[in-house]
């Protein structure tokens, strides 16, 4: 067989199996709840899965891979504040009181949790503009990334590779919705683990072992070994809070403890979920191998797609290139019902007040899925330039107007409606004005965004006046 | 120096991994 009918034999299996996962899962659709949460009924195993493949997209594959190549080994903390404070403290933090409190509310998404928990009617409408502003330039850019994977490592040209990747989530999310996208992102995370591995090795015995891997590096400039390194604290630290703890406000990612079964699955899903988690730290060590076996690559974009053709037979570079297809996929799929959520439950149903049906709703929500997956590939075929600014800091956006509204409602009764509202429009402005005046001093533009979002949440809620007591009894489980 | 010719600094982003994970593990069985 060629390279290239190994190639396309290996994903036309793939793609039949997620759009037989969508069909399938499309039979339990009665109400919204099914749609959005799938009834509530998710185990630990697919939770925890699911929350890794959303969490991590090609562009952490390819785009980590960079990292690892321009700066080395000290990249491997990005790695490290991944696993520690973007999956295990979230779920040992978060995922129970999301559990209770979400279903004491009675919301299935995160403005409407922000609305309910604050009464705080605004906060609905802000929020689901920016999350599904936001979510739709980070979808571009996660497509994107898809794209140029396949050219990268088959030669599939850009446009085509971003429509059949884009069309077949779309098919898969209208079908079988938050089902659908949980039970493709289990699927999707063993082959992304299965992926990064086999190429791991076979890097590793390319380049000789980790200690032969250290020694060329140092070598070439100990910077490339020593931590921070080429890189610096600067950069380096507020990278990794972007990607570590801007997962505190992701609603993608916070939908998944809205959806288990019971508060028990957090016992083993924690546990899948950080060890599943851990290969976040291989592409930034593929990345550093690269720097030593190819050191005179044009970009280093290049990194990994390079070592992938250098390392692997075409049966392992299928597989790899299966994986990083199924990391960028199964990202889109969770931001795209979160987006349709936030258009269909908080915009039209609450917002605009529009009575629907369940039936209706179901069938709105489908619809709206495919519109929102549509507007992103089209933006996506040709991304006019402000767009791929803005990807960047699609995380940074939503991180500042949705992370202490979140934390504080689950953990502070002292917090206000005022608070959350200063928070949230502080926040955003913050991180905006920020990038816009071109990010001083090489900082995040998450990082103001976030402590100025803190600021005004604690300042504002400490002189209006709190919530009524039987309002918080009621949320707390104590009444 | 630590292990694999890794300077310490460097080489603690492994055991933060391998600490997060037993960590969880230890949650789950003992503060859960």
């Amino acid at each position: 067989m060629s390279d290239t009918a190994i190639y396309v034999l290996v994903l036309t299996v793939y793609m039949l199996l997620l759009v037989g996962i969508g069909v399938l899962t499309s039979r339990r659709m009665r109400n919204s709840e099914d749609f959005y949460l799938g009834g509530r009924s998710v185990g630990p195993w697919v939770t925890s899965l699911s929350f890794v493949a959303a969490y991590f997209s090609s562009v952490v594959i390819i785009g980590g891979g960079a990292f690892g190549y321009r700066f080395g080994m000290s990249t491997l903390w990005i790695g490290a504040s991944n696993v520690l404070i973007g999956i295990a403290l979230v779920w040992m933090v978060l995922g129970r009181r999301i559990r209770l409190f979400t279903e004491r509310l009675g919301t299935m998404t995160v403005p409407g949790f922000l609305a309910e928990r604050f009464k705080a009617k605004e906060a609905r409408v802000f929020a689901a503009f920016v999350i599904a502003l936001f979510l739709i330039i980070y979808n571009v850019s996660i497509l994107k990334g898809m794209g140029h994977a396949f050219e990268g490592l088959m030669g599939i040209p850009y446009i085509w590779a971003v429509l059949l990747s884009g069309v077949i989530i779309i098919l898969y999310v209208s079908l079988g919705g938050y089902l659908a996208v949980v039970w493709t992102g289990f699927f999707q995370a063993w082959v992304m683990g299965l992926g990064l591995i086999l190429l791991t090795f076979a890097a590793l015995r390319a380049v000789g072992g980790l200690t032969e891997a250290n020694v060329a590096l140092r070598t070439m400039s100990p910077g490339l070994v020593n931590t921070p390194g080429e890189w610096g604290w600067a950069g380096m630290i507020s990278y990794a809070m972007i990607v570590s703890f801007g997962v505190w406000g992701m609603p993608q990612l916070m939908v998944r403890f809205y959806s288990i079964k019971s508060v028990s699955v957090l016992r083993v899903g924690t546990v899948v979920a950080t060890i599943g988690g851990s290969m976040a730290v291989l592409p930034f060590l593929n990345g550093a191998i690269a720097r030593v076996l190819h050191p005179e690559l044009a970009t280093a974009d290049l990194a990994i797609p390079t070592l992938t053709k250098a390392v692997l037979s075409p049966w392992g570079g299928a597989v790899f290139l299966a994986g990083v297809i199924a990391a960028g996929m199964s990202t889109f799929a969770s931001v795209l019902i979160i987006t349709s959520g936030a258009v269909v439950r908080d915009v039209v149903q609450k917002g605009l007040g529009r009575e629907l049906s369940e039936r209706q709703t179901v069938r709105y929500s489908r619809w709206v899925s495919a519109l929102v997956g549509v507007v992103s590939l089209a933006i996506a075929l040709r991304p006019p330039a402000l767009v791929l600014v803005l990807t960047a800091f699609s995380w940074a956006a939503i991180a500042s107007t949705c992370l202490w509204p979140m934390l504080f409602g689950l953990y502070w009764k002292r917090a206000t409606r005022w608070g959350v509202l200063a928070s949230m429009g502080c926040g955003l402005a913050a991180a905006l004005i920020w990038i816009g005046i071109g990010s001083p001093f090489g900082l995040h533009g998450f990082i103001p965004g976030i402590v100025i979002s803190l600021v005004a949440m604690v300042a504002v809620s400490l002189v209006t006046e709190r919530l009524p007591d039987e309002h918080l009894d009621r949320v707390w489980g104590d009444g | 120096m630590g292990p694999f010719q890794t300077p310490w600094l460097t080489f603690f982003a492994w055991i933060v991994i391998g600490g997060s994970i037993l960590l969880a593990i230890a949650w789950s069985v003992f503060g859960f």
